[in-house]
C-alpha cells in the first residue's frame, strides 16, 4: 500500500470514531404534500402512498397525530383527521409556518412531497393545485426552521435541482432524480414509503429506519425495478446532508453525505438507542455505557479492516461482537426482555 | 484531411495535364445512361460505334476497353487496347487500361512496362498508372519502391489545383496503401474517395473503393451505404454487387450469395468475386469446390495471391500437406515477404474454427512483416479465442497502434478494458469469468453445472479436453457479441472456440427468452466435439451434437420442434446433409438457422438410435482424421449422403406425420401471438372450418382465453394439442390448459399439463414456477425442488424462488440445498442483508460447517451489531468453539 493511501486510511479511522450518535430529536413533525395527480390513477396512487406513510409514522414510529399534516388534492378527507386541506401554495406556507412557530428546538421536521414535478425557465417545480412551488418558494419556509432538524424529501420527477437550492447545514435533502432533466414519472416514492411502512429497510437491525436507510432501500429497489424490466433508468435519486449543495447517489457517511441522515429517525426511534440515555437502574446504565463503548470499538475496527489480515480482523471482530452480544443479553434481561 | 493534403499546390502535375480528348457527348451520355441501368451490352455497343467512328478518340476507346474488362471480356479488351495503340503508336492514353488487363491476367512484366510507358508518356490517367504500378511492386515485395510511388500521388494531389474524379480515386488508393505506415492516411483515403465521388457521382469504382475501405475496417454500416449508392448508379456493376455481397455476408444477412451470383453473371471471370466464392466454399467446408474455384482464378491469373491463399487453405483443410506446401511456395515465389498470404490463411482458418492454426498463420505473417497490423489483429483475436488473454491483448494493442480504425480490434480492446470488473473463479476443469455484480450469485450454479456437463460428456465421449476450459459469461449481450464477432448485433446466445467459450448471462436477456443452463451445456459439448476433432468437425455436426446433448441433459432442454420446422419439412425445404452447413453459415433467413439446429440434432439422434453412440464417436474420429462428411459417412455408416438423406427424411415424415398433416402452408396460416387475440369470432369460425388445422385451433383457443372465455377455449386447445403434441412454443396449449384446469380445481390435470409443457420447453419460467407450486401442494416436495432448480437456469434473479427452494430443502432435510439457496439469497444483495447472512449462517451451522457459519454471522453483525438472533447464533457458535473461554 502506498503512503498516500495509508494516510487516507488514517483519516477514515478518525472520522469513523465518531460512531453513529442519533440526533436527539425531541419530537417529530411530518408534513406530507401530495401534488396534482393529473390522472385518476396517479391521484389515487399518490394518496395511497400518503396514507401508508401516515400509518407508518403513527403506528410504527410513534409520531403523534397532532404532529402530522397532510395536504392533498381534495378539499377534505373526513376519514383522515390529519388531512389539512388542498395543497395550495398558501396552505403549504401556512402549515410550515405554523410548525416554525410551534416546534421546539431540536425537533425533527420531515417534509415529504409526492406528486409530479417539472421545470420551467430553468427552475424545478412541484406541481400543486393552483400555482406550482419552486425550490425558491420552499427556501424561506425551511429557513424559518433554523432551530429544527429538517428532512426535505421531494419524490417527484425533475426534482434534482431542489438539492442545490435547499442544501444547508443541518438539513437532509432527498430528491428522486439527480436533475431537472429526469422528467419521467418516478418509482422512488413508493419504495421510499415502503422503507418506513414495511420491514426490510432496517439494514443495521436496530429496530429503526434512518433517513439514510430509507433512501438506500428506495434507491436500490428503484435500480432493481429498472434492471428487472430491462429498462434504462430514468431516475437517479440523490441525498445531500453536508450542506455542499451536491447530492450523492451512494452516500458515504465517512467521507461525504450520509453522516446526518444516518442519525435521523422519524419518530426518534427507541429513546435509549444511543446508549447514553439515563436509566434509573445503575446496572442498566452501566450496561448501556459498556455497550456504547464496545460499539465504538467495533466502528474503529471496521475502519481498519482493509489494512488487516482477514483472519485477524474476524478474530477481533468476533471478540467485540461476543462482548456486545453478552451485554445486550444482560440488558434485555434487566429491561424485561425485548 | 491531414496537413499533408492541405498543402495544395498551384501547378498541375504534368502527368495529369495531358487530356485524353472528350468522348462524343451524346454517345457518351447514351453509354452512361446504359451503364446506369446496368445494360452493359448496350453501353458496349454505343462505345464500339463511337470508337469505330473516331479511331483517335482515346477517351472513348479507353471507356470501351474498361467496360469490356468490367464484364470479363478481357481478350476483347486487350485486343481493343492494342488496336488503338497500333493505330496511335505515339498516344499513351490506353496504356494504363492495357496494363490493368495484363496485370489481371498475371502478366506482370508486360503490365509494368505498360504502366511505365503511360507515366512516361504523360497519359491523362498516369496517376492511375502510378498507383497500379506501385500496387504491382507491393505485390512482389518491393515495398520501398511501391511506397515511394504511392507518395508521388500525394505530391500530385498537393501540387494540383484540381484533379479529376478518377485521379482522386487513384490518390485514395495510394493513401489507403500508405495507411500501413501512417494510419492517419486512412482518413485521407476516405477524404479522397469522398472528393472523387463529389467530382463525379457516377464514378462507381470510387464508391466501390470506399465500400471496400469501410469493409476492411469492419465498418459495415458505412460500407453498406457506399455499396448501395454504387448499385444505385449501376445495378449491374460487378464490383458493387460483390461489395454488397461482402457486406451482407459480414452481417450474416441473407442475400449474399445471390449478390455474388449476380456479380459473376455480369463478369464470370471477375477475380475478386471468384475468390470470394472460393472463400464461401471453404466456409461451407466444401474443400474440393474451393480448390476448383481457386484454380479457375489461377488459370486466368497465375499470380493471384488471394486465389493462391484460398487454394493453400483448401489444401491445408483437406490435410493435404504437400499440396499446401506447393501452393504456399508458389505464393512466396511471387513475393517472399507476402505476409498477406498468411493473413488470409489465418483468417480463413479462423472462419473454419481452426483457431490454433489461425494464430500460427498470423504469427508467420507477423514474422514476415512486423508492420502487418492486420496480422497482429488476427493474431490477437485468435490468442484470445485460445484463452491467451494477456498475449492477445498485447497483439491487439500493437495492431491498434498501427491501425486505430479497425472497429473489431477497437471494440475488442474496449471489452478487454472491462475485464477488471469481472471475477474469475476456478473449479476442477473450468476457469469461469463472471461480472462482479453477479459473480457471487452465478458462480456456484455455473461451476456445478459445468462440472456436471464435464463429467457426463467425458464419460460419454471417452475424451477429456485439456483444461482448464475458460467460460466467459456476459451480462451485456453487446459484449458477448463483441467477444464473438467483434461487433454488436450477433443474434446468438453462446459461442465456443474450443478451450474458450462465451455465453450470455441470464441478465443479458428478458426472462423466458433463453435457458442459460442449457446454453452453457451446449457450448461445453462443443468443447468436447471440437477438441476431439482438432476443430475439424463440420458445423452442422457439432451443432447437432450440442443440441442433442442438451436434450439428454435435462427435461425440456434444447431446441424443440417448431411450426416452421414442420412447414419446412412439408415443403421439402429442409437442407440435404451435404448442404446443411449452409443453414448455419449462410441461411436464407433467420428461421433457417433455428430449423437447421433442430434438424442437425435429429440427424445425430437418429444416427445414435440406429447405430449406437459409438458410431457418433467414430464419425468424430473420422472428421478429426480430415475426412469429409461424404467420406466419414461412407466409412463409418457405410452409406452415401443421398441414401442417408432418403432414409432420414422418410423417418422424419413418419415421426412427424401428425404435425405434418396439421400444418397448413404459410400463406394460409393464422397468425399466432397477440394478433390472434383480437377477433375470437373470426378465429373460431376458421378453426371450425378446418378442425385439422393446428394453428387455427390454437389461435381460436388463445383468442377466447384472452377474451375471458376460458371454458370455451378448452376444446380448441385440446384439439391443437392432439394435432401437434410436441409443440412447445410460447403459446403452448399446455400452459393455457393448466391455468384453466387450475381455476376449475382440477389440480391433477393442471399438473399433467405443466409437466408435459416443461418436458418440452426449456425456458417457460412461469410454467416451471407454477409446476413447483402445484407439486408442493400435492406433497411432492422433491419434485417441486427439481422444478425450482430448473427455473433457476431460466432466471436466477428472483429472491422468492430461492426462499421457496430453501424452505423446500429444509423440509426435505437437504442441508446442502438450504445452504445453496441461502447463498443465492445473500448474493442477490438484498436490502436486508444481515437477515440473509444470518439465515445463511444458520443453514451452515445446521449443515455442520461451523467455521463458515461463524464467518457469515460475523458479516451479518458487522452490518447490524445489535441484531439479536444473529448475536444469539454467534454466542452459540462461539461457546461451542471455545467453551465460553472468552467470557
Amino acid at each position: 500500500m502506498s503512503g498516500i493511501l495509508r494516510r487516507a486510511l488514517l483519516c477514515i479511522v478518525a472520522l469513523s470514531a465518531s460512531w453513529a450518535r442519533p440526533v436527539a430529536a425531541d419530537e417529530s413533525h411530518l408534513v406530507i404534500v401530495v401534488g396534482l395527480g393529473g390522472e385518476p390513477k396517479y391521484t389515487e396512487a399518490f394518496h395511497e402512498l400518503a396514507v401508508r406513510m401516515i400509518q407508518a409514522a403513527e403506528k410504527k414510529m410513534g409520531v403523534a397525530a397532532a404532529n402530522i399534516a397532510y395536504l392533498g388534492e381534495k378539499a377534505t378527507y373526513p376519514a383522515l383527521p390529519v388531512y389539512k386541506g388542498r395543497a395550495s401554495r398558501e396552505a403549504v406556507q401556512k402549515v410550515l409556518g405554523e410548525i416554525a412557530q410551534t416546534a421546539g428546538p431540536g425537533d425533527l421536521v420531515f417534509v415529504l412531497l409526492i406528486g409530479h414535478g417539472g421545470s420551467q425557465a430553468g427552475e424545478s417545480r412541484f406541481n400543486l393545485p393552483g400555482p406550482d412551488m419552486t425550490a425558491a418558494d420552499f427556501a424561506p419556509l425551511l429557513a424559518a426552521l433554523g432551530r429544527q432538524e429538517v428532512v426535505f424529501v421531494n419524490t417527484a420527477s425533475a426534482s434534482g435541482d431542489f438539492v442545490k437550492a435547499l442544501s444547508a447545514k443541518g438539513r437532509t435533502i432527498v430528491t428522486a432524480t439527480k436533475s431537472a432533466m429526469e422528467r419521467n414519472q418516478t418509482e422512488f416514492p413508493s419504495y421510499f414509503v415502503q422503507a418506513f411502512s414495511e420491514d426490510g429497510a432496517d439494514a443495521d437491525k436496530d429496530q429503526r429506519v434512518s433517513v439514510l436507510e430509507a433512501f438506500t432501500y428506495a434507491r436500490r429497489e428503484v435500480e432493481r425495478f429498472y434492471e428487472k424490466g430491462h429498462l434504462l433508468a430514468t431516475e437517479h435519486a440523490v441525498l445531500d446532508d453536508n450542506g455542499d449543495g451536491t447530492g450523492s447517489s451512494v452516500p458515504d457517511p465517512a467521507t461525504g453525505d450520509g453522516a446526518m441522515a444516518r442519525r435521523v429517525f422519524l419518530g426518534g426511534g427507541e429513546s435509549t438507542a444511543d446508549g447514553a440515555a439515563a436509566s434509573a437502574d445503575p446496572r442498566v446504565a452501566e450496561l448501556r455505557r459498556q455497550r456504547r463503548a464496545i460499539e465504538e470499538k467495533i466502528g474503529a475496527l471496521k475502519a481498519r479492516k482493509d489494512a488487516m489480515e482477514s483472519a485477524q480482523y474476524e478474530d477481533e471482530l468476533e471478540k467485540l461482537l461476543v462482548e456486545l452480544a453478552r451485554r445486550e443479553a444482560a440488558l434485555r434481561q434487566k429491561e424485561g426482555g425485548r | 484531411m491531414s496537413a499533408r493534403f492541405a498543402r495544395l499546390g498551384l501547378a498541375l502535375l504534368a502527368l495529369a495535364a495531358v487530356g485524353g480528348g472528350p468522348v462524343h457527348t451524346v454517345q457518351a451520355q447514351d453509354a452512361a445512361s446504359a451503364l446506369r441501368s446496368g445494360d452493359y451490352d448496350a453501353a458496349i455497343l454505343v462505345l464500339q460505334r463511337q470508337a469505330k467512328k473516331d479511331p483517335r478518340a482515346a477517351a472513348a476507346h479507353r471507356l470501351l476497353v474498361r467496360t469490356l474488362a468490367e464484364v470479363g471480356r478481357y481478350a476483347d479488351a486487350e485486343e481493343e487496347a492494342k488496336a488503338f495503340q497500333a493505330a496511335n503508336p505515339r498516344s499513351p492514353e490506353l496504356l494504363t487500361s492495357l496494363g490493368e488487363i495484363l496485370a489481371g491476367r498475371g502478366r506482370n512484366a508486360e503490365a509494368e512496362s505498360a504502366f511505365k510507358k503511360a507515366i512516361a508518356g504523360g497519359a491523362s490517367d498516369a496517376l492511375t498508372a502510378e498507383v497500379d504500378l506501385s500496387a504491382l511492386r507491393l505485390a512482389r515485395g518491393d515495398r520501398d519502391e511501391a511506397m515511394r510511388g504511392f507518395h508521388r500521388l500525394i505530391d500530385a494531389y498537393n501540387q494540383a489545383s484540381s484533379l479529376s474524379s478518377e485521379q482522386l480515386a487513384a490518390v485514395a488508393q495510394a493513401c489507403w496503401a500508405l495507411g500501413a505506415d501512417d494510419p492517419q492516411l486512412f482518413k485521407d483515403a476516405l477524404k479522397a474517395f469522398d472528393e472523387s465521388i463529389a467530382a463525379d457521382p457516377d464514378n462507381v469504382d470510387a464508391r466501390v473503393g470506399l465500400a471496400s475501405l469501410f469493409l476492411e475496417k469492419y465498418n459495415r454500416t458505412d460500407a453498406a451505404a457506399a455499396a448501395k449508392e454504387a448499385l444505385d448508379r449501376n445495378p449491374s456493376h460487378p464490383g458493387a454487387l460483390l461489395a454488397m455481397a461482402r457486406v451482407l455476408d459480414a452481417d450474416g444477412a441473407p442475400g449474399a450469395l445471390e449478390m455474388l451470383e449476380r456479380s459473376l453473371k455480369v463478369n464470370p471471370a471477375f477475380e475478386p468475386a471468384r475468390v470470394f466464392l472460393a472463400e464461401v466454399r471453404l466456409d461451407q467446408e466444401d474443400y474440393p469446390a474451393a480448390v476448383l474455384e481457386s484454380e479457375r482464378v489461377l488459370a486466368d491469373n497465375p499470380a493471384s495471391l488471394p486465389a493462391l491463399s484460398t487454394l493453400a487453405a483448401a489444401r491445408h483443410f483437406q490435410g493435404d500437406a504437400a499440396g499446401y506446401d506447393v501452393t504456399r511456395k508458389r505464393a512466396l515465389a511471387l513475393n517472399p515477404r507476402a505476409a498477406e498470404l498468411y493473413n488470409r490463411l489465418a483468417e480463413l482458418s479462423a472462419r473454419n474454427r481452426l483457431y490454433r492454426e489461425a494464430a500460427d498463420f498470423a504469427q508467420q505473417a507477423v514474422a514476415l512483416d512486423s508492420r502487418t497490423w492486420r496480422g497482429l489483429g488476427i493474431l490477437g483475436l485468435n490468442q484470445l479465442r485460445l484463452g491467451a488473454i494477456e498475449p492477445g491483448r498485447q497483439s491487439l494493442e500493437a495492431s491498434f497502434k498501427g491501425d486505430p480504425y479497425n472497429v473489431w480490434i477497437k471494440n475488442t480492446l474496449d471489452l478487454l478494458d472491462t475485464f477488471p470488473r469481472y471475477k474469475e473463479t476456478r473449479s476442477e476443469h473450468f476457469q469461469i469469468l463472471l461480472h462482479g455484480k453477479e459473480a457471487a450469485l452465478l458462480a456456484p450454479y455455473t461451476e456445478e453445472l459445468a462440472e456436471d456437463a464435464y463429467a457426463h460428456l467425458s464419460a460419454r465421449y471417452g475424451y477429456r479436453p485439456a483444461g482448464p476450459v475458460r467460460v466467459e459469461v456476459y451480462p451485456d449481450h453487446a459484449d458477448f457479441s463483441v467477444r464473438t464477432v467483434g461487433l454488436a448485433g450477433l443474434a446468438g446466445l453462446g459461442a465456443c472456440f474450443g478451450p474458450v467459450l462465451a455465453i450470455d448471462s441470464p441478465s443479458a436477456r428478458e426472462v423466458g427468452q433463453f435457458n442459460w443452463g442449457s446454453t452453457l451445456w451446449h457450448e461445453i459439448a462443443h468443447t468436447f466435439t471440437l477438441g476431439m476433432t482438432g476443430n475439424r468437425v463440420p458445423r452442422w455436426f457439432t451443432e447437432g451434437l450440442s443440441v442433442h446433448e442438451e436434450h439428454r441433459a435435462r427435461p425440456g432442454w434444447g431446441d424443440d420442434v417448431t411450426v416452421e420446422f414442420v412447414r419446412a419439412l412439408k415443403a421439402g425445404e429442409l437442407l440435404p446433409l451435404a448442404d446443411l452447413n449452409q443453414g448455419f453459415i449462410r441461411p436464407k433467413g433467420p428461421e433457417q438457422v433455428a430449423i437447421s439446429y433442430f434438424q442437425a440434432s435429429l440427424v445425430v439422434e437418429w444416427i445414435e438410435s440406429q447405430r449406437g453412440f459409438p458410431a457418433v464417436v467414430a464419425l468424430l474420429k473420422a472428421y478429426g482424421d480430415g475426412r469429409s462428411t461424404e467420406q466419414a459417412f461412407q466409412t463409418v455408416l457405410g452409406t452415401t449422403l443421398e441414401d442417408f438423406d432418403k432414409a432420414f427424411f422418410a423417418q422424419l415424415e413418419q415421426r412427424f406425420a401428425g404435425p405434418l398433416a396439421a400444418i397448413r402452408p404459410a400463406e394460409k396460416t393464422v397468425v399466432l401471438g397477440p394478433a390472434a387475440r383480437r377477433a375470437p369470432t373470426d378465429l373460431e369460425a376458421r378453426a371450425k372450418a378446418d378442425a385439422g388445422d393446428f394453428e387455427a385451433q390454437l389461435a381460436a383457443g388463445t383468442a377466447l382465453f384472452h377474451a375471458g372465455k376460458r371454458a370455451e377455449s378448452v376444446p380448441y386447445f385440446e384439439r391443437a394439442q392432439s394435432l401437434f403434441p410436441e409443440f412447445a412454443g410460447r403459446e403452448s396449449p399446455h400452459f393455457y390448459l393448466a391455468a384453466i384446469y387450475k381455476d376449475q380445481g382440477k389440480t391433477s390435470e393442471a399438473l399433467r399439463e405443466l409437466q408435459q409443457l416443461t418436458a418440452i420447453s426449456d425456458s417457460h419460467y412461469r410454467g416451471q414456477l407454477e409446476l413447483a407450486r402445484l407439486l408442493e401442494d400435492q406433497g411432492d416436495l422433491a419434485g417441486a425442488a427439481r422444478s425450482l432448480d430448473l427455473a433457476v437456469y431460466i432466471s436466477p434473479f428472483e429472491a422468492a424462488v430461492h426462499e421457496k427452494r430453501a424452505a423446500l430443502a429444509t423440509r426435505l432435510g437437504d442441508r446442502a440445498g438450504v445452504v445453496r439457496a441461502r447463498r443465492a439469497l445473500v448474493a442477490l444483495d438484498p436490502v436486508d442483508k444481515p437477515e440473509a447472512l444470518y439465515q445463511l449462517a444458520l443453514a451452515l451451522a445446521e449443515a455442520g460447517d461451523a467455521a463458515a457459519a461463524r464467518r457469515e454471522v460475523l458479516h451479518a453483525l458487522e452490518i447490524a451489531p445489535r441484531f439479536q438472533r444473529a448475536q444469539e447464533l454467534l454466542l452459540r457458535l462461539h461457546e461451542s468453539r471455545t467453551g465460553g473461554a472468552t467470557r
